[in-house]
């Protein structure tokens, strides 16, 4: 390690450009830290930029404005009733308390600005501990991208939502095309796109260099064990040496895209990745290799994917989100035909159920893909996918006159399937589903007042039926080297690896397996990040002699 | 309504490049995105192409029928899409400036209706003319090559 020619010396080096990272960078540099972002792909964002950018903040001020209270010990108390005993006490609180702290100093200094969604409650409204009134999701407002120049076009595009906020219904359907068109034509953006413009802006405004095309690829560690810089490596496959005076932080997202980590670490394969590519595990294979101890490990933020076979997104057929499944005229069943699960509830809390193991049978009965069936009346009614109501169903669409015919059509056993409608259509006659519940929870009627028979139970009898595969697929996973209250990897002796963190999905989630509300990742996500950068820069490490 | 038209000057006879532009068999491959086309009879044939949106593609299927084969001049055709919700036309002129000088042009017009029809069409608005533009400039590569004339 003596004779390294350093591309370039600065005290805190980032990788990735997402919520994660950008919220360390603009610590670190308020904190007086030289900053550099490396991000592996010709865009900044990451997943960040594609999805809703909704952080979920315990306490946060954008809620106090707007009358909402909340309170310190029923979040805590929320929190634990999620996770099942699964996480840290101490990192329950460590996020609970500097989160809302965090996000008053992103609006008040860095101009990264929020509204509390009103109409968007919390996931889990109708358990006890949850907050009843109010929300603590929070909608980026919009953006003008042109306030960050050239970079603009850099910025991550976002397939999956038009230029709404969340409140305008960006995330749930009820659209006004007409103000989508009109943002798209004076490019204001909003949700993911916004959030990142706004945190790039503000990185800009503190001297922050990006780097795109660029990937960490190796940590350079010193002799006392301390992360001293790293090594990456450009898209042409040139290596360049960083020297990182006060740490590395590794904000370079989850191993969603990695099939040898997927397969190595998750209880089923992920087959349908909805984040961008891009996020291939690289900062949990440095972590290992450094010694780094991990957390969550089978875990991720799960989503019951659904496709469009038309629509390609960096040449693979694009993971959707899908919908359908919440309200009347729907059930999903498993390959046996058989409903096996409450078909509304969170996208994190379905997937979870296709693990299911039969002792008997020996088999998953619920391996993806499972199926979504719905009658005419649904068809009518929702924008599934991209099939509008109103336009005939596309040709990738499954669709049959008889029930018989459609499972027969899909390989799923029809005689189970004709059954388990007639069952369900008796459920809707008699208003209950004793099975699973539907019509019982909020997050199956989240923006209507909550789950009810009315809402939710409706019969599939009128013809032509239809149905729709759905894949196990997640927004990024959660597992990764685990950390500290500031941000630290731990290792396996359970002390910081001096001058290395991690934040966001390339690290532990560390509130555990769980997906609170609507910003239940990117919360987490930013304020870790930012806490690690702050940390990092105020460093001194006690370095080897380089 | 996203439209776009790109004119070429070529130096080829008028009557080349009708030999050329009149059989579509000669000329669909050379559409952005083609994936393949199917001529159902004189006037009316099926395609299928992904349109690369920039940030994303798109599969679609549609159905042009020629409206007018106005020998040497004008092939002038509607369209409309079988996979989505979108229709319009579009024309080959030529233009004859001298015996072995010719004035191509194409021409492409497409809204999308429907709910997302607004939405749609803001990405059509950078698309469409790029196609015709992309579309235009191919077929009068080709065409050189095919008669050996530099472009
Ligand atoms: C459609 C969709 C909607 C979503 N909506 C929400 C929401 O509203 N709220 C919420 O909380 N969560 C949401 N999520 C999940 C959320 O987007 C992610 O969990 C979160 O953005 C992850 O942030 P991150 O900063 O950890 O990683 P990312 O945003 O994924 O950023 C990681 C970056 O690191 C780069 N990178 C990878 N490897 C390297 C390397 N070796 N060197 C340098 N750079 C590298 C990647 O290219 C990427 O740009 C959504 C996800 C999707 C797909």
């Amino acid at each position: 390690m003596q004779n390294i020619q350093w591309e370039k010396e600065v005290d805190v080096i980032v990788l990735g450009t997402g919520g994660a990272a950008l919220s360390a960078a603009i610590a670190a540099a308020d904190n007086g830290a030289s900053v550099l972002v490396l991000e592996k792909t010709h865009q900044i964002g990451g997943t960040t930029a594609y999805s809703g950018g909704v952080p979920w903040v315990p306490l946060n001020h954008y809620m106090k404005d707007q009358g909402f209270s909340d309170n310190r010990e029923q979040v805590i108390a929320f929190i634990k009733r999620l996770t099942l005993g699964r996480a840290e006490e101490s990192m329950i609180e460590r996020f609970v308390d500097k989160g809302h702290e965090i996000f008053k100093f992103l609006d008040e200094e860095a101009q990264v600005r929020f509204k509390t969604p009103k109409t968007y409650p919390e996931y889990y409204r109708n358990l006890d501990e949850a907050l009843k009134d109010g929300t603590r999701s929070l909608d980026p407002v919009p953006f003008d991208l042109n306030l960050i120049g050239d970079w603009g076009m850099h910025l991550r595009q976002n397939p999956i939502f038009p230029p709404l906020t969340l409140e305008e219904g960006g995330a749930i359907g009820s659209i006004d095309f007409t103000v989508v068109a009109e943002r798209m034509q004076n490019n204001i953006v909003t949700m993911g796109r916004s959030l990142v413009g706004s945190l790039f802006k503000a990185c800009l405004d503190r001297g922050v260099e990006t780097l795109l095309n660029i990937a960490g690829k190796e940590l350079i560690m010193g002799e006392n064990g301390e992360v001293i810089g790293l090594i990456a490596e450009t898209s042409e496959g040139e290596k360049k040496y960083f020297k990182a005076n006060n740490g590395v932080i590794l904000a370079s997202g989850g191993f969603e895209w990695n099939k040898q980590l997927t397969k190595a670490f998750l209880k089923m394969d992920i087959t349908h990745p909805v984040s961008p590519p891009g996020n291939e595990g690289d900062a949990l294979m440095m972590a290992m290799k450094v010694g780094a101890a991990l957390d969550n490990m089978s875990e991720a933020w799960w989503y019951p994917a659904m496709v469009d076979p038309t629509f390609e997104y960096e040449d693979n057929v694009m993971a959707q989100l899908g919908n359908g499944r919440n309200g009347p005229n729907s059930i999903v069943v498993n390959k046996h035909g058989r409903r096996f699960a409450h078909e509304g509830t969170t996208y994190n809390d379905l997937p979870r159920t296709f693990f299911n193991f039969d002792p008997v049978n020996i088999e998953f009965p619920n391996e993806a893909p499972v199926w979504l069936i719905f009658d005419q009346q649904l068809k009518d009614r929702e924008l599934i996918i991209t099939m509008t109501p109103g336009d005939p169903a596309p040709d990738w669409v499954d669709q049959a006159a008889t029930l018989q015919e459609l499972a027969e059509k899909v390989g799923v056993n029809a005689e189970n399937l004709i059954d388990e409608v007639a069952k369900w259509n008796g459920y809707c006659e008699q208003q209950e589903d004793p099975d699973f519940h539907r019509g019982t929870i909020q997050f199956e009627n989240l923006t209507g007042g909550g789950g009810n028979p009315e809402a939710n139970l409706g019969k599939i009898e009128k013809g032509p039926f239809y149905a729709l595969p759905i894949y196990l697929g997640a927004l990024g996973t959660n597992g990764g080297p685990k950390i500290d209250g500031n941000g630290r990897v731990i290792n396996f002796a359970g002390q910081p690896i001096q001058g290395l963190y991690a934040a966001g999905n390339a690290s532990a989630n560390p509130l555990g397996p769980i997906y609170p509300s609507a910003g239940g990742t990117i919360g987490p996500a930013m304020v870790f990040g930012f806490l690690a950068g702050e940390h990092a820069a105020k460093t001194t490490l006690v370095k080897s002699e380089v | 309504m996203p439209q776009g038209t790109h004119t070429l000057s070529v130096p080829l006879s008028i009557e080349t490049i009708w030999e050329f532009v009149q059989d579509m068999n000669n000329w669909a491959p050379l559409v952005p995105g083609y994936i393949e086309h199917e001529i159902l009879n004189e006037n009316e044939s099926t395609w299928a192409f992904k349109g690369d949106l920039g940030f994303m593609k798109k599969t679609v299927k549609l159905k042009i029928d020629i409206k007018e084969w106005n020998e040497p001049s004008a092939v002038i055709f509607d369209l409309s899409g079988l996979s989505d919700n979108f229709k319009g036309g579009g024309y080959f002129k030529a233009e004859k400036v001298s015996d072995n000088e010719t004035l191509m042009t194409g021409n492409l017009d497409i809204t999308a209706g429907g709910m997302m029809g607004p939405m749609v069409n803001q990405i059509l608005v950078k698309f469409v003319p790029q196609t015709a533009t992309e579309l235009t400039e191919a077929i009068v590569t080709k065409l050189c090559e095919d008669n050996n004339v530099p472009v």
